[in-house]
């Protein structure tokens, strides 16, 4: 039987490997990859929550609107790193700094 | 019996992902492995019983948002590889960040006790379905409006900048 566990470490060993995609990457593309990995993370989280019989089926409702934002946060951020290639001519993040950020 | 086998073969695959990601600098083989990693975690839905969430993940994420993804890579090709790489010193600190990150969060996992209550919950659409329009109903509204401001703000984000219709074509 797998415990609850089981997948609590497996959604926190995810949610490192994203955040660490997050920091290493330069890609902007592969920044936006690292925060599906993370939501992904939260999501198995909640699921193995609801599926233990803890919070009944709210942590599957939950996932639910999480992957209806991720299918926006996803869709959003394209279009303005599209814009963002158009003005810089590149994909690099650390080239945006003409806010001398 | 079979189940462990299946969680340790869909756990490992969705790491594997994250692992490669991590040392890979072609973003078209990230991508490729995000649906890998997306298609792992839809298994581990299945194996939870979340069938609905499985089916929905593997339609939204594996069919949606990942194919925007190989859109994005395609429509901002560049050549930029090799350059795009994190400083030595820089990987050394992170991967130290991360491993502390790690063992914290499994340590505080492994001391956390939750009593599981006697009732699992039930896997029917249906009560799904009631669940998400009977007590969810507001943050499902909610959701939808989001959903409208996302296409509208995406469309025009991503608009054109030079008008399209030359002026010889517009009627005198």
């Amino acid at each position: 039987m797998i415990e609850l566990q089981h997948y609590l470490i497996l959604s926190a060993a995810l949610l490192v490997l994203g955040l660490v995609i997050i920091v290493s990457k330069r890609n902007a593309i592969a920044i936006l990859i690292g925060v599906e990995f993370i939501l992904n993370a939260a999501n198995l989280n909640v699921v193995a929550f609801s599926s233990q019989g803890i919070g009944g089926l709210d942590g599957q409702t939950a996932a639910i609107f999480l992957i209806v934002i991720a299918a926006t946060e996803a869709a959003v951020a394209l279009a303005i790193f599209l814009n963002f290639y158009n003005i810089i001519a590149t994909i690099d993040v650390d080239r945006g700094d003409k806010l001398r950020g | 019996m079979i189940k462990p086998l299946f969680f340790y073969i869909f756990a490992l695959s969705s790491v594997a992902a994250g692992v490669a990601i991590i040392a890979s600098t072609n973003i078209v083989r990230m991508a490729y492995w995000l649906i890998g990693m997306l298609l792992s975690v839809a298994g581990l839905y299945f194996l939870q019983g979340a069938y609905f969430l499985g089916v929905i993940q593997i339609i939204v994420y594996a069919g949606g948002v990942a194919v925007l993804m190989v859109f994005g890579v395609m429509l901002t090709s560049q050549r930029v590889a090799a350059q795009l790489r994190p400083r030595r010193w820089e990987v050394l600190w992170l991967l130290v960040t991360a491993a502390m990150l790690l063992t914290g969060i499994v340590a505080t996992l492994l001391d956390a006790r939750w009593s599981p209550e006697e009732a699992a919950a039930s896997n029917n659409v249906a009560d799904f379905g009631i669940h998400l329009l009977g007590k969810f109903v507001g943050p499902f509204e909610l959701a939808s409006i989001l959903l409208l401001i996302a296409l509208l703000g995406a469309a025009y984000l991503a608009r054109p900048k030079v008008p399209t219709v030359k002026p010889e074509d517009t009627p005198k």
